[in-house]
C-alpha cells in the first residue's frame, strides 16, 4: 500500500513538472477577470485530464482517489507550487457534494459531467439581514405549481459574475420556526430577474458579488432535498468537504508559505536573528501542527468518527494561523511589502504579497461562519457547554 | 501486498493496546489524587515498567508509543512517582546500551520493578544540547571519567535530575577521556569503530554510561524541592567516585546520535506530560463552568467563557497533533525525530501553561484556592516547560534549519 502511494506520488511529481507553467505566477499578476476565469477554466481541465480535477468523487463520475491518494495529490500540488482551483471551487467541493448527499439521480446526471466540462457554480446562502444568524434568511421561493417563484437579495456569493448555476437557499414557509421553512434550490443563472453585482472587497477585488432576485422562476425539479429541509440538506454538506480542501490550504501554506516567509527574511538579512528565528520556528511548528489536524480531521470522516466541532476547530485554526502568519510577512518583508500593489490571480492565500495577503486574511476570519461563531459551536457541541438563554 | 498487509495488522494490534492501556490506565489512575503515586508493584503487575523491555528478558517487546500513552495519563492524573526517570528515560537509555549481561540484568529488573535505574542525561540548570546543535559530543554532558593510578573516577554534577533521588541504580552520561573508555568489542555491533567514529570528538574523549550505586563513596544525591510537589528532582554530584570497568557501558551506536535520540525522547515524554494535564485542565473546567451558576445562569452559557474554553480545545488539538507524530518519529527512529520532538515539546509544554492558567482563570475565586488543586496542574505544567528544553530552546533548534539549503523543507508529518 505505502509502495503504491510513493509510486502515486512519483507520478503526481512528474506530471507537475511537465504540466506546471513555469512562469505562470508571472503571467498571472494583474490580469483581468476574464483572463483568470480562462486561464483557471485551462487549468481545470489540465487536471481534469490527469485525473486530478476531482479525485474526492466517487469513481462513476470521475473521481475515487483514496484520502490517502487525494492528500498526496494536494501535497505534491502544493510542493510544484501549482496554481490552485479558484473558480471551480463551489462547483466541485460544494455543488458536488450536495448533489452527491442529497440531490436526485437525474440532478446529478445533468450537473456533474457539466461541472466537469466545467460549470461554475456561485453558493447562495448570506443575505444583508442573515450573516452569521443565516437561517433568518429573507430570500422567499413561492410554489406556483411545478415551480417556484424567488424575490430576494443575495450577498456574499463569490464569482457570482462567473457563475452558470447557483446554490439557492429561500424561504419556502413563512410561518415556521426559522429554520424549518428554508429549502434548497439549484438555480440556473441566466433565469430572467436575475441581476448580479459586484462589490469591491477591502483587497481592492471584486469577486464577491450581490445578487438580486426579482420574480426568478425555479423549476420544481430544482428543488434538492423536501421542501422546507433546506436547512439540513445544507448543514449536511456545508462541513462535509471541509476535510480535504483544508488538507490542501494546509498544504499550500506549509510549502510555498512558509518557503516564502524564510525567503523574505533572508532577503531582509534578518533569518539569523534570534526573535524573527524563533517566530519562524513557532510557524513552522504550527502549521506541521495544522497539517496533522487537517490530516486527523480526514482520517475521522473515513472512519465516521469526526467530531461535530472538528471541522470548526480546523477552520477556526487555519484561519487565525493564516492571518498571524501573512501578518508577520507585512512585517518582515518591511516597507516593500507595502509597495506589492499585486499578487498572483490563481495563487493561495499567501501570494508572498504579503500585504494583500494580510487584508485578505479577513476573508478567511469572517466568511463561512466567523470565527466568533466557530468558537460558540465548538464550547457548544464540541465540549457540551450550555446554549446562552433565549433572548 | 502481503508484506504491506501484515504492517498494517500489526499497526492495528498496536492501535488495539494503546487503545486498551489507555483506557486501563486512566480507569487506574483516575481513582489517584493528583500529586499521589500508584504503588510501583501495581504498575509493574499492570505490565507497564516493561512495555519496551524486550520479551527476552521478560518484558513487553512494544515501543515507545505505548509507553506514551501512560506517561499522557499520568499527566493528566499530575501523579507522583518515578516513571519518567525508571522507566521512560531508564529503559530508554539501557536500550541505547552495547548489550551486556549487567544491561540486560538492568533491563530484567526495571520490567520486574526491583530496581529503579534511573539516568541522569542532562544538568537541567543549562542544556546547551538543545542550543544550536551541540555538535561536539562532550558539550553539556554532565559528568566525566578520568582514569587514574588507582583506577577509574567520575567526576561533575548534574542539578534538577529526574528521580534521582528514588533511584536504586543511577545512569550517569559521562565523557570517557582517552584511555578511560571501555574498548570496544571486538563482536560485530563495534567492529571498525566506524560507527563510534562520527560522534567522537576531535579531542578522544567518548560519552559513555556509567552505572553508579547511589550510595557509592563520593557521591552525593539530594533532592531538590520545587515548587510542583507532583515531582522530585535531584542534585547529583560526583566526587571522585571509584568506578570499576564493567560500570561503565558503551553506547550501541553512534554515542551523538544516541544521546540525541534520549534527549528527544525526554522531550516527547514531557511533552505527552503536558498534553494529559492540559486535558485534564479543560475537563475540569468545562465541567465547574457547566454547573457554576452566576447571574441566574452557568457561567459556561457566557460567550467569554465559551470562547476560553473553545481556545483550549484548538490549542489541545494542536498539541495532540505534534505530539502524536513526535511519538511515532521516536517510537520508530525516523531521521526527523528531532524535528518533531522540539515541535511537540516546544508547542504543548507552552499550550499546558496557557491551558492550565485559563482553567485557574475560569474557575474563579475557587480556582486560586489551595484547595481547588489547578494550582498543582499549573506548576507542574510550568516545570514540564522549562525540563529538557525550554520552547524558545527547542525553537532555536529548529531555526537552525532555517540557514541551511532546503534543510527545513523536510516535513515531519508523513506524507
Amino acid at each position: 500500500m505505502t509502495a503504491d502511494l510513493d509510486e502515486f506520488r512519483a507520478s503526481v511529481r512528474d506530471w507537475c513538472r511537465t504540466h506546471v507553467p513555469a512562469d505562470w505566477r508571472t503571467a498571472q499578476t494583474g490580469v483581468s477577470e476574464a483572463e483568470f476565469a480562462a486561464f483557471q477554466q485551462w487549468w481545470f481541465a489540465e487536471l481534469r485530464a490527469a485525473g486530478y480535477a476531482v479525485p474526492h468523487w466517487p469513481s462513476e463520475w470521475g473521481g475515487g482517489l483514496s484520502a490517502a491518494e487525494q492528500v498526496v495529490l494536494y501535497s505534491e500540488l502544493a510542493v510544484a507550487d501549482a496554481p490552485r482551483l479558484v473558480l471551480a471551487f463551489v462547483s466541485i467541493h460544494h455543488a458536488a457534494a450536495t448533489l452527491l448527499a442529497a440531490g436526485t439521480d437525474e440532478q446529478r446526471r445533468r450537473h456533474l459531467p457539466a461541472i466537469l466540462d466545467g460549470e461554475i457554480w456561485v453558493q447562495g446562502f448570506s443575505e444583508p439581514e442573515a450573516g452569521s444568524d443565516l437561517a433568518s434568511l429573507r430570500t422567499t421561493a413561492r410554489r406556483d405549481g411545478d415551480r417556484y417563484v424567488v424575490n430576494g437579495q443575495k450577498l456574499w456569493a463569490s464569482g457570482a459574475m462567473h457563475a452558470d448555476w447557483c446554490l439557492l437557499l429561500a424561504r419556502t414557509d413563512p410561518t415556521a420556526q426559522k429554520r424549518r421553512g428554508i429549502s434548497y434550490f439549484l438555480m440556473d443563472m441566466r433565469s430572467p430577474g436575475l441581476d448580479v453585482r459586484p462589490i469591491r472587497n477591502a483587497v481592492g477585488e471584486s469577486h464577491f458579488c450581490e445578487i438580486f432576485l426579482n420574480d426568478v422562476v425555479i423549476p420544481a425539479a430544482n428543488l434538492v432535498g423536501p421542501e422546507n429541509a433546506g436547512w439540513q440538506v445544507a448543514q449536511q454538506t456545508l462541513g462535509a468537504e471541509r476535510g480535504m480542501t483544508m488538507v490542501e490550504l494546509a498544504e499550500r501554506l506549509g510549502n510555498a508559505g512558509f518557503r516564502w516567509l524564510v525567503e523574505a527574511c533572508t532577503r531582509q538579512g534578518t533569518v539569523g536573528d534570534s526573535l524573527v528565528a524563533d517566530r519562524l520556528a513557532a510557524f513552522e511548528t504550527e502549521i506541521t501542527g495544522l497539517r496533522a489536524l487537517c490530516r486527523g480531521l480526514v482520517d475521522r470522516h473515513e472512519a465516521g468518527t469526526a467530531g461535530p466541532a472538528d471541522a470548526s476547530i480546523v477552520k477556526l485554526y487555519y484561519s487565525e494561523l493564516l492571518q498571524r502568519m501573512t501578518d508577520f510577512g507585512v512585517e518582515i518583508a518591511g516597507l516593500p511589502a507595502q509597495a506589492e500593489l499585486t499578487k498572483p490571480a490563481s495563487s493561495g492565500w499567501e501570494s508572498g504579497a504579503w500585504m494583500l495577503d494580510f487584508i485578505g486574511s479577513w476573508e478567511w476570519t469572517i466568511p463561512g461562519g466567523t470565527s466568533e461563531i466557530q468558537r460558540t459551536i465548538i464550547a457548544e457541541r464540541g465540549l457540551g457547554l450550555p446554549r446562552a438563554p433565549a433572548a | 501486498m502481503t508484506a504491506a498487509t501484515a504492517t498494517v495488522g500489526a499497526d492495528d494490534e498496536l492501535a488495539e493496546i494503546r487503545a486498551e492501556l489507555r483506557a486501563v490506565s486512566r480507569d487506574l489512575l483516575g481513582k489517584v489524587n493528583p500529586g499521589t503515586a500508584v504503588g510501583w508493584r501495581q504498575l509493574a503487575d499492570a505490565d507497564w515498567l516493561g512495555l519496551e523491555v524486550p520479551a527476552a528478558l521478560n518484558g513487553a517487546g512494544v515501543t515507545f508509543a505505548e509507553v506514551a500513552v501512560i506517561l499522557q495519563e499520568l499527566g493528566r492524573a499530575a501523579a507522583a512517582g518515578p516513571y519518567l526517570g525508571a522507566i521512560a528515560l531508564g529503559v530508554g537509555t539501557l536500550r541505547e546500551l552495547a548489550p551486556s549481561p549487567g544491561r540486560d540484568q538492568l533491563l530484567k529488573q526495571a520490567a520486574s520493578g526491583q530496581t529503579l535505574t534511573v539516568p541522569v542525561l542532562t544538568d537541567g540548570a543549562d542544556a546547551p544540547w538543545y542550543g544550536s546543535g551541540g555538535s561536539s559530543a562532550s558539550s553539556g554532558v554532565p559528568f566525566r571519567l578520568e582514569r587514574t593510578s588507582d583506577g577509574l573516577r567520575l567526576h561533575g554534577h548534574a542539578s534538577f535530575a529526574p528521580d534521582a533521588a528514588e533511584a536504586g541504580r543511577l545512569l550517569l552520561l559521562a565523557t570517557a577521556l582517552p584511555g578511560s573508555a571501555p574498548p570496544p568489542d571486538s563482536g560485530a555491533s563495534q567492529d571498525t569503530g566506524a560507527r563510534q567514529g562520527d560522534g567522537a570528538p576531535a579531542d578522544g574523549a567518548t560519552p559513555v554510561i556509567v552505572d553508579v550505586d547511589p550510595s557509592a563513596n563520593g557521591l552525593a544525591v539530594s533532592a531538590q524541592p520545587v515548587l510542583d510537589a507532583t515531582r522530585r528532582l535531584a542534585l547529583v554530584t560526583a566526587d571522585g567516585v571509584q568506578v570499576d570497568e564493567a560500570s561503565v557501558h558503551r553506547f550501541d551506536a553512534d554515542p551523538t546520535a544516541a544521546i540525541g535520540r534520549l534527549l528527544d525522547r525526554a522531550a516527547v515524554a514531557i511533552a505527552c506530560d503536558s498534553l494529559g494535564l492540559s486535558e485534564a485542565m479543560l475537563d475540569a473546567t468545562v465541567a465547574y463552568a457547566g454547573v457554576r451558576q452566576q447571574f441566574g445562569r452557568p457561567i459556561g452559557s457566557f460567550q467569554a467563557v465559551k470562547h476560553a474554553c473553545a481556545d483550549m480545545l484548538v490549542q489541545i488539538s494542536v498539541a495532540r497533533g505534534l505530539v502524536d507524530a513526535a511519538t511515532q518519529a521516536v517510537a520508530a527512529g525516523t531521521p526527523d525525530a528531532s524535528v518533531a520532538a522540539s515541535m511537540a515539546k516546544s508547542y504543548a509544554c507552552a499550550a499546558a501553561v496557557e491551558v492550565a492558567g485559563k482553567a485557574m482563570q475560569l474557575h474563579g475565586g475557587i480556582g486560586y484556592t489551595w484547595e481547588s488543586g489547578i494550582h498543582v496542574y499549573l506548576k507542574r505544567a510550568a516545570l514540564n516547560r522549562s525540563l529538557f528544553g525550554s520552547p524558545t530552546a527547542h525553537r532555536k533548534r529548529l531555526a537552525a534549519r532555517y540557514n541551511q539549503t532546503d534543510g527545513w523543507r523536510s516535513s515531519t508529518i508523513p506524507a
